[in-house]
């Protein structure tokens, strides 16, 4: 009973400020317990070898310093805003690129769940029959370069970016395309085992060099071949079976 | 916010006349009329404070040299945070809590550094007491003066010995005498735990300065 006492009586002289009046029953206590006493003098004496410490002034170019670490703080603000900005750039232009990767992919995504879109084009690589006359495009220049089986018009609606290269030079080769084959009518494409040489140029590719002293070289570089490539009716396993 | 480009922009005054500010300018006002750019208000906040963090700082971190740094340090968050300010505590204990956690961070930084006083005290590696290095000189001084200063230093390096959290209260009470309300905003925590570590780091200063009661 006394030890509890004794805790709360040294606890209630503890959290006095110095020179505060204590409560009567602390000093009833107090003069009752001598090691309270003795605690309460050893304390009282502790803080105020403490609160002799006192208050240690500031040196005399404080102020002073204190001005010139703000002008310094104020002077490179810009350059903190300018760290900012250009981060802020990088951050958009970044964000720019990741809006452009999401809507190519979702126009890429919707390409691919919409088939019907591209049954319905009636274009299509798919060879012609062999009597039947390629479609008459009015606003095509006549070439000379044969393109086989292929309408240039479906080239050109397609392959817009191609356009120039055909024009340029002859093509004896088929632009696969990922869109459907349309069928007319019920009838499939007439068979055909046409065969399409795959070369990289029909001319040859010939270049005259002279060195000054009347010495003249001539380099012919042959027509290259890369082999053909034939198409065959039941190849064509994804065609559709009937009009849609 | 304003900008400041130029140290006499500051505009220190070295003695601020009275009939701008006077005497019982609150803190709280003088913080708003820095806010809207009166550098005098600042000084006089400045001159307010600089002796009381500075001599806060030194007793917590017992570097003179650093306190003043950190009390410079102080000074300056406030100035950059004043159009952040709000009036929800006392000045005083919104400049005494940069103080301490500048004081902390710093405290915090040299046990990194493992910059052990060759006057300090060992900390031990168990959790239990510490341990003192050098043992307090038990021979009688010839001098009043002498023994009162040795005395003071004495109780300095000790307090440089407590634990952070023990020592940051027992300063604010026992050297600045403030409130356990006020130290308990300042620190962040609540009145009864304040009580009990300055009640705690009694404990440890009383064993420490035995010889000296």
């Amino acid at each position: 009973m006394r030890k509890t006492n004794c805790k709360q009586i040294r606890r209630e002289l503890d959290e006095l400020m110095l020179g505060e009046t204590w409560s009567a029953a602390a000093t009833e206590h107090l003069s009752e317990c001598a090691e309270c006493r003795e605690f309460h003098v050893q304390q009282t004496k502790l803080r105020k070898i403490v609160g002799s410490l006192g208050t240690i002034e500031a040196p005399a170019d404080f102020d002073f310093r204190l001005r010139a670490r703000l002008a310094k703080g104020a002077s490179s603000a810009p350059a903190i805003y300018w760290r900012l900005v250009r981060s802020g750039l990088i951050a958009a232009a970044l964000a720019v690129v990741v809006l452009l990767g999401v809507v190519a992919v979702r126009d890429a995504m919707r390409l691919g769940e919409n088939p019907g879109e591209v049954a319905r084009k009636p274009e299509v690589h798919q060879p012609v029959k062999a009597d039947q006359a390629p479609p008459v495009i009015p606003e095509q220049k006549p070439s000379d370069h044969v393109v086989a089986d292929v309408t240039p018009a479906t080239i050109r609606k397609f392959r817009p970016t191609q356009q120039a290269d055909y024009k340029k030079r002859p093509l004896s080769s088929i632009a696969i395309s990922s869109t459907g084959a349309s069928v007319l009518n019920g009838t499939q494409p007439a068979a055909m085992s046409t065969a399409f040489p795959i070369d990289s140029s029909a001319q040859s590719f010939t270049v005259s060099l002279e060195d000054g002293r009347g010495n003249a070289k001539t380099i012919s570089v042959p027509t290259v071949s890369f082999g053909s490539q034939r198409i065959v009716q039941s190849g064509n396993q994804f065609a559709p079976k009937r009009d849609w | 916010m304003n900008t400041l480009t130029t140290i006499d922009e500051l505009g220190f005054a070295p003695a601020l006349q009275q009939d701008v500010l006077e005497d019982t300018t609150s803190d709280h006002a003088l913080l708003e009329a820095t806010r809207s750019g009166d550098q005098d208000a600042f000084a006089e906040l400045v001159s307010r404070y600089r002796n009381q963090i500075t001599s806060y700082i030194y007793r917590m971190t017992n570097d003179y040299d650093g306190a003043v740094d950190l009390a410079q340090e102080t000074f300056v968050r406030v100035y950059r945070a004043a159009d952040r300010y709000q009036r929800t505590y006392a000045f005083s204990t919104y400049i005494y809590r940069i103080a301490t956690n500048l004081a902390i961070s710093e405290l915090r930084k040299r046990k990194r550094r493992k910059l052990v006083s060759l006057t300090g005290f060992f900390q031990p590696t168990d959790g239990g007491e510490a341990k003192e290095l050098n043992p307090p000189d038990l021979r009688p001084l010839q001098d009043l003066e002498l023994v009162d200063t040795e005395r003071r230093n004495a109780v300095q390096r000790a307090i440089g010995t407590l634990p952070e959290k023990y020592r940051a209260p027992l300063i604010l009470r026992d050297v600045d005498g403030r409130s356990y309300d006020e130290i308990a905003k300042i620190l962040e925590t609540s009145e009864g735990t304040v009580k009990s570590r300055i009640s705690r780091a009694r404990g440890f200063l009383r064993e420490k300065m035995r010889a000296y009661l």
